[in-house]
């Protein structure tokens, strides 16, 4: 699907920009982007996007509660991460993991996963 | 033969001398005229197996039996018919008291084991006997003669004696210990059983050549001769003997062939020594000892000398063995215990049923406990169950394969803290290879471990902290890149948008990551864009520390507004000017950025990488809100973020 609308949870506003401009180039919509927790729960539990892109630490808070309110809402994620050893939130598995930094292809492909 | 002469009828050799004998010359007169009382007695003498003498007359003349003629040595056969007092010159100081007191008492008299030092083979011989002297009646009722009979038991006696003064010698060195008290002791008793003046005890060292003489026994008529002594003092003949550990026996230096060698009898002269024993001591193997004894007169040296002297000489080498051994074995253990108490290593041993059954202080300062507290009980009391567990299959292991089991557990101390201990255990065998139990070696790891999780997080961390410097330096390369700028133009920007985050993390790392103080990071940020223009900005405002994130970002974002007033804002003229405050109300952080006198400001048609740096890095990280004013006389920039995260209690402090 082309010009899927995309909630960005990030908390280093610099990727958030590049991962932004990313999706924008790929044809999709960057509608929210969250840099923290609580932000990122309002706007899930807003909606009003298709999928989403999800730091597994945000400020050094594991996102298990954000994936969770995505999952129970049937919203797909891919997550992202810093960290070389990929500790991915309970429950999530099955979820695609981007490690940073990724490139545009990356990405791209990691949204053809989402099937969309 | 007549009848009157029957009781010469038998007896032997002696009985036949008696007969063949001219007594008509003697005392005793021809045979047909002997008395009743002698021909009775003399017939039980030649018939009896017993050494049987018969003292006749005044002058106790002697006549004897087969049996007693070895007794008087080479004096047989012409002691037949002498005068006691001719024959026995050598012990007649002993012999003749107790014959007149045969005489005074008319009652027989015995003696056992007595000493008689007699002369019989050119030398005086210690000799013991037991013997009896029996008077015998006359027909007119006087004492006409001593009937004696007995045996010498001089070997009987020596051989007892010998067994007596080794086992008093054991008993004397037993506890002692110390070498020369060991030899003192020896050598004291030796000299209560030899007749020397001066005893000794020598190790011989066959490469030296030499006998180094220990210690040293004189009755006080001889010197001490210990020291050193080359075996060339003895001459080569002697010293020869004594190299190759053979026993020398010289009853008379002066005379004997093995001392003709020129200067040898001086040399004994000097030293006191005219007859001399020495034996090989027999000890351990690859070292050879002596044991001597010297005389200063002529002395007949006896096999049981020399037997007594072999039997203290191997006595004293055990002793002395012994000693060192226990000497050694004693500072062993001091050196072992030494090492077993100050170990940092913990260290215990076990039965094999994993109790225990010693433990060194590192063993009690882990545990929180006292030694006492400690031994007796099971290993299984110190651990969880499934470790526990795991001891008995690595003994089992042990046992099945034998050989040493390496490995780690969980101990819990008496306070119930929880180590890990790295184990070296390995099976104990007593000298004869029997399993008595296990001794193990243990070290406290539980630091280790923890340091090597510390350091796990840490080079995740440090991985994680790259790549996310990658994923940043991605974004910066995207949005540079993406403005359809110059590419030299894009180039450069790049550049010093890489400095001023390498220049970030130089300030955070010279804080140990613990964050940067706002004042200096505004001042690295300024002047890495700024140089040269340092008056031309003014920055002031009490002590914020940042956390490393913010920090991160609020440099890169003072490094766009530096980098747009070099470019194109106050600091782009000669003139203009910037002015940085800052001051924290209440719980937010306020920051005012102000250029004043450069060129006049225009609003910028779109955004570019600065400004959308600035604005969402500073709300999306810092969570604050950001005013960006285009106003024309200079650009004013104000950030007013929370301060949670930040160091609150600086920031008032510095209020």
């Amino acid at each position: 699907m082309s010009g899927a609308k995309f909630l960005v949870v990030e908390d280093e506003a610099i990727i958030a920009m590049s991962t932004e401009d990313m999706l924008i180039a790929l044809g999709h919509d960057p509608a929210f982007t969250a840099e923290n927790l609580e932000r990122a729960l309002e706007i899930v539990a807003a909606g009003g996007f298709d999928a989403a892109l999800l730091d597994i630490n945000l400020n050094g808070v594991e996102s298990g509660p954000v994936a969770d309110a995505l999952a129970e809402r049937g919203i797909p994620l891919i997550f992202t991460t810093g960290y070389g050893e990929i500790r991915v939130p309970e429950g999530h598995q099955a979820a695609t993991v981007l490690e940073k930094p990724y490139t545009a292809r990356d990405l791209e492909n990691a949204i053809a996963g989402l099937g969309l | 033969m007549g009848k009157y002469l029957r009781f010469l009828s038998a007896g032997g050799e002696m009985g036949s001398r008696i007969r063949e004998a001219d007594w008509s010359d003697s005392p005793f007169g021809p045979p047909q005229g002997w008395p009743q009382s002698l021909r009775s007695t003399l017939g039980i003498c030649l018939r009896s197996s017993i050494p049987t003498c018969i003292y006749w007359g005044e002058e106790l003349r002697l006549l004897y039996n087969d049996a007693w003629s070895f007794i008087p040595g080479p004096r047989h056969p012409a002691a037949l018919g002498k005068p006691a007092r001719e024959v026995w010159p050598d012990i007649w100081h002993i012999i003749e008291p107790q014959f007149q007191s045969v005489y005074d008492s008319r009652e027989g008299f015995s003696t056992t084991e007595q000493l008689l030092e007699m002369q019989r083979f050119g030398h005086v011989e210690e000799t013991y006997w037991d013997y009896s002297f029996t008077p015998i009646i006359g027909e007119d009722g006087d004492i006409v003669g001593i009937l004696n009979q007995g045996q010498e038991v001089t070997q009987d006696v020596l051989q007892r004696r010998r067994a007596e003064m080794l086992l008093a010698l054991d008993r004397a060195v037993r506890p002692l210990t110390a070498a020369d008290e060991i030899l003192d002791s020896a050598l004291g008793l030796l000299a209560t059983g030899i007749p020397a003046e001066r005893i000794g005890y020598g190790e011989i060292d066959t490469e030296a050549d030499t006998i180094s003489v220990a210690r040293c026994w004189t009755d006080g008529s001889m010197a001490h001769v210990s020291g050193t002594h080359p075996l060339a003092f003895f001459g080569s003949e002697l010293g020869g003997q004594a190299r190759t550990g053979e026993v020398v026996r010289i009853d008379d230096m002066e005379s004997d062939p093995a001392t003709a060698e020129p200067g040898v009898r001086e040399r004994f002269r000097a030293i006191g020594l005219r007859s001399g024993l020495v034996v090989p001591a027999a000890g351990r193997a690859g070292t050879k000892a002596a044991i001597f004894a010297h005389a200063s007169q002529p002395r007949s040296w006896h096999d049981h000398h020399v037997e007594l002297l072999q039997a203290f000489g191997k006595r004293v080498r055990e002793a002395l063995f012994r000693a060192r051994m226990e000497t050694e074995l004693q500072d062993s253990e001091r050196r072992f215990r030494l090492i077993f108490e100050q170990a940092h290593d913990i260290i215990f041993t076990a039965t094999i049923d994993q109790r225990i059954t010693a433990c060194n202080p590192a063993a009690c300062a882990a545990l929180e406990l006292e030694a006492e507290e400690i031994i007796g009980r099971s290993i299984a009391d110190f651990m969880p169950e499934k470790d526990f567990r795991r001891t008995r299959q690595m003994l089992r292991h042990k046992l099945d394969k034998g050989g040493t089991t390496n490995y780690d557990v969980t101990v819990i101390g008496a306070s119930g803290r929880e180590m890990h201990w790295e184990i070296n255990s390995t099976l104990a065998t007593d000298s004869e290879g029997h399993l008595i139990g296990l001794h193990a070696i243990a070290r406290d790891i539980t630091e280790r471990r923890a340091f090597e999780e510390r350091q796990k997080l840490l080079i995740n961390e440090l991985n994680h902290r790259v790549k996310n410097t990658l994923a940043l330096v991605q974004g910066l390369a995207l949005q540079t890149f993406r403005e359809g700028r110059e590419p030299a133009d894009a180039r450069a920007a790049f550049e010093e948008r890489l400095v001023a985050l390498a220049a970030a993390h130089d300030l955070l790392t010279r804080e140990k990551w613990e964050g940067a103080t706002l004042a200096t990071l505004i001042d690295d940020s300024m002047r890495a864009v700024n140089r040269g223009n340092e008056r031309r900005v003014t920055a002031s405002g009490g002590h914020v520390q940042l956390p490393p994130k913010a920090a991160v970002s609020l440099a890169m974002a003072v490094h766009e507004l530096a980098t747009n007033a070099a470019k194109y804002g106050a600091l782009s003229n000669p003139d203009g000017t910037v002015t940085i405050g800052w001051h924290v109300e209440g719980d937010r952080l306020r920051i005012d950025w102000r250029e004043s006198g450069g060129p006049k400001v225009e609003k910028p048609t779109r955004k570019g990488f600065g400004t959308r740096m600035i604005e969402r890095a500073l709300a999306a990280d810092l969570g604050g809100e950001i005013r960006l004013d285009f106003a024309p006389e200079g650009l004013c920039c104000s950030i007013d973020v929370p301060l949670p995260g930040m160091d609150m209690d600086t920031a008032e402090a510095a209020e």
